[in-house]
């Protein structure tokens, strides 16, 4: 007997589908946010407002010449774009958006740390395709890529504890449903920290050095063409999305928010859609407003501030949970 | 399907600007294409770093002897369906430098050119209008239904219109073999 519901549920919603739609619409939303703050319209002649804009350049790369060049390493230059895509959707598929994840109704103890490793994993593949093309910039781009999140992980799994600590699980489940009151607000400073490492870890201003189009032409997508550029840009997209939903999820409360009538995964749905669109906002706000720092002030910012601060974060966090929230929740 | 893939790449030009020995005029025009006012990226068009991302090649100036070569190589890096847009009258002909020493000529005299926006320099509408008309090209009107022109906001009006200030037009758009 064929599971149905599982198969709707990993390929339409909330699975594969509904994260395609979800990665295109966000990737509008920060064009238009990004048009707005510069005094632009932005896109505005693709469909009602120009929403189809992202889906007209994913088609015409698609159906693009695909070229690959003759230097490049070439099983890696064709696959890596895809693994990568493929990877950053799986470990979408654990975050609960309608109440429960794609793959399991709660999860599994442990599955953040699992989601923060696929992170990694896809940031490594993009590395790879990069290094594959065999392309000065491009290899130069993807050496940045390296540096900038191997040192940005670390501060950004110490954040992402904390959390899984006030929660007391490292089920991402389990910490969103146990956001009474949101822990934004019991550990603001913490949040403050998240959103700036995940603009480091997603390569967005003021850390976007590894595509700095004035030094590397087009960073580690210089000699991508056609489909594969496609899926580069896709993981990108995904990226910031799983990002924000990451914040979601630990830190506004998850998909839970108030159900007035009908079914609940509606307005799960609902609730996780618009605080997600919220973040993007924060970020895309964040990239307009701040200029590029140089990649030694990105790696220093990283190892003198940002670690201790995490590190500080944590403790703080530990005293709290042990001698003040008991008092408040 | 067919119709699928001439929307997508109607209306998401990605353009790649290259200066082959151009006295800098035309360029400020490009980049003042991209600034606020006009805003090029209401049709999709966004400037690429690399020759592998683009669509759609602005070249500018005369193509002197030692941009020849790089001209025809940065054309050879784009995928294909690919197209070239001559900017100034350099571009289309030479121009002012047309019979110089180190000059080839205009850029047709390297690869295909797909349209002229001429002027010296062009008008940044002047380039929107090439700009739209290559796309209209790629786009055939279908018998009834006109593809919409692309929507000129106000601010996109020239503000200062100087007496005898000649009207930049794009002369000609050649036809092009649908892909
Ligand atoms: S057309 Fe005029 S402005 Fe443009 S490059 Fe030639 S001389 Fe300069």
């Amino acid at each position: 007997m064929i599971d149905f519901t599982l198969i709707f549920r990993i390929l339409v919603f909330p699975g594969f589908t509904f994260i395609l739609l979800l990665t295109l619409f966000c990737d509008w939303m920060e064009r238009k946010i990004e048009a707005r703050l510069q005094n632009r319209v932005g896109p505005m002649v693709a469909g009602p407002g120009g929403i189809l804009q992202p889906l007209a350049d994913f088609i015409k790369l698609l159906t693009k010449e695909d070229i690959t060049p003759r230097e490049a390493k070439k099983t890696v230059f064709k696959f890596a774009p895809l693994v990568a895509f493929t990877i950053m959707v799986f470990a979408f598929c654990f975050i609960p958006v309608d109440g429960a994840s794609v793959l399991s109704v709660n999860g599994f103890s442990g599955d953040l740390i699992v989601i923060l490793a696929f992170a990694t994993i896809a940031n490594f593949l993009l590395f790879l395709a990069g290094w594959a093309s065999c392309n000065p910039y491009g290899t130069i781009g993807s050496a940045r890529v390296l540096t900038q999140f191997l040192g940005y992980d670390i501060p950004l799994f110490l954040i992402a504890l904390t959390p899984a600590f006030i929660a007391g699980s490292l089920s991402i489940a389990t910490i969103a449903s146990s956001q009474v009151i949101p822990f934004i607000l019991l550990a603001p400073w913490a949040f403050v920290l998240f959103i700036i490492t995940m603009q480091a870890e997603l390569e967005k201003d003021p850390f976007d050095v590894p595509h700095a189009e004035s030094e590397l032409v087009g960073g580690l997508e210089t000699e991508y063409t056609g489909a594969k550029l496609a899926f580069l840009h896709l993981t990108r997209d995904v990226q910031v999305v799983f990002g924000s939903a990451l914040v979601v999820e630990l830190f506004l409360g998850g998909p839970y928010g108030p159900v007035f009538f009908g079914a609940s995964w509606f307005w799960y749905t609902l609730w996780f859609v618009l605080k997600l669109l919220v973040v993007v906002t924060i970020t895309e706000y964040i990239t307009c407003v701040f200029a590029r720092f140089r990649i030694d002030q990105v790696l220093s910012g990283n190892w003198r501030i940002l670690l201790p601060a995490a590190l500080l974060s944590l403790m703080l966090t530990v005293a709290l949970v042990t001698w003040v929230y008991p008092l408040v929740v | 399907m067919t119709d699928i893939k001439t929307w997508a790449r109607v209306k998401s030009p990605w353009v790649l600007h290259f200066n082959s020995g151009a006295c800098n005029g035309c360029d400020i025009e490009i980049v003042a294409l991209l600034t606020p006012k006009y805003d090029v990226e209401r049709f999709g068009v966004k400037l690429e770093p690399s020759p592998r991302h683009a669509d759609v090649l602005l070249v500018t100036g005369c193509v002197t002897q030692q941009c020849a070569e790089r001209l025809k190589s940065i054309y050879d890096q784009m995928p294909q369906p690919k197209f070239v847009v001559a900017i100034g009258a350099c571009a289309c002909s030479g121009g002012v430098f047309e019979g110089n020493y180190n000059v080839v000529g205009g850029v047709d005299k390297v690869i295909p050119v797909t349209a002229y926006i001429p002027g010296c320099p062009p008008r940044p509408e002047a380039m929107l209008d090439g700009v739209v008309k290559l796309l209209n090209a790629l786009n055939p009107p279908k018998a009834k239904k006109q593809p919409k022109p692309a929507k000129e906001p106000e601010v996109a009006k020239p503000e200062v219109v100087v007496a005898h200030a000649a009207q930049p037009v794009v002369e000609e758009v050649k036809p092009i073999a649908k892909q």
